[in-house]
């Protein structure tokens, strides 16, 4: 499991990332082994899958995100992720797969507040920005208004 | 989907001089006011955690113990990390808006959710809202 091994030496210092770090992954905490075990099934959802399948569903996934792009309404970014699952407009959101673990586990957590799908795209933050049609790293994202596409009843399905 | 940002709510202060103590939302003003034009929420929290009673202690000492000093503070959304715990301890008559505005009606609003905290603590429900984060 990747969780110890980051949270005790590399976040301490900070304070405010420690406070969230404490929040979901203490080890020795009840809530801690919740979000401990939270973050150890979402990572073992998206890991074996065979390569056929994954790479038409990867087809699939973008698409649809190209269609929510043209037709929907979205937020890009962190603190609009948040912002979207806290005022509970957020229907989806779409975490890239390189996204910092403490960032991962906290809009996770968000999510389970608040019952909201979260989906670990199969690429880094580089190629969900490309999927989203824009130039700039997408590192996680928030579809509040799908539109035409059915992304929300096809992809929560399979995480 | 679902609001979770609701009275009741525990939550932990992320920013300020009470960065890892542990709050009740009290009320919640989601899309803000005219002066504060954000969400935020009035919590009230536990400045003072109180220490662990042990079955040795006296009854002076219990007392001593299990003393809690309280917070209120209206603190933006972003600066809170709400967790899955709720705390049902009814404060809304005691705490609201203009108990904030002036100094004596605070201080007469923090006593009252003290000694409203420290009885919640003395029955032993809700433990983990009264064990201090360890980070």
């Amino acid at each position: 499991m990747v969780i110890p091994s980051f949270s005790i030496d590399t976040f301490l210092s900070y304070k405010t990332y420690a406070l969230q770090l404490r929040v979901l992954v203490s080890p020795d905490d009840e809530e801690g082994r919740e979000g401990a075990l939270f973050s150890c099934y979402a990572q073992r959802s998206t890991a074996m899958a065979p390569v056929k399948k994954a790479k038409k569903s990867t087809e699939s996934i973008n698409n649809r995100l190209a269609l929510v792009m043209k037709s929907g309404k979205y937020t890009l970014g962190y603190k609009t992720v948040l912002r979207s699952l806290r005022n509970s407009k957020g229907k989806l959101v779409i975490i890239a797969n390189n996204c910092p673990p403490l960032r991962k586990s906290e809009i996770e957590y968000y999510a389970m507040l608040g019952k909201v799908g979260v989906h670990h795209f199969n690429g880094n933050n580089v190629d969900l920005g490309t999927a989203c049609g824009k130039y700039f790293r997408v590192c996680c994202l928030s579809i509040i208004d799908p539109g035409d596409s059915d992304i929300i009843k096809s992809i929560p399905g399979d995480h | 989907m679902v609001k979770f940002l609701k009275p009741g709510k525990a939550v932990i202060l992320l920013n300020g001089r009470f960065a890892g103590r542990k709050a009740v939302i009290v009320r919640s003003f989601d899309d803000g006011t005219r002066d504060r034009p954000y969400g935020h929420c009035l919590v009230a929290g536990i400045a003072k955690y109180p220490k662990k009673v042990i079955r040795k202690d006296s009854a002076k000492k219990t007392a001593k113990k299990s003393r809690v000093k309280a917070f209120l503070k209206v603190v933006n959304y972003t600066h809170i990390m709400p967790t899955r715990y709720t705390l049902d301890v009814d404060l809304k008559d005691i705490v609201n808006l203009d108990s904030l505005h002036s100094r004596d009606k605070k201080v007469t609003a923090c006593k009252e959710t003290k000694a409203r905290l420290e009885e919640r603590f003395k029955t032993g429900k809700n433990r983990w809202f009264f064990t201090k984060l360890r980070f």
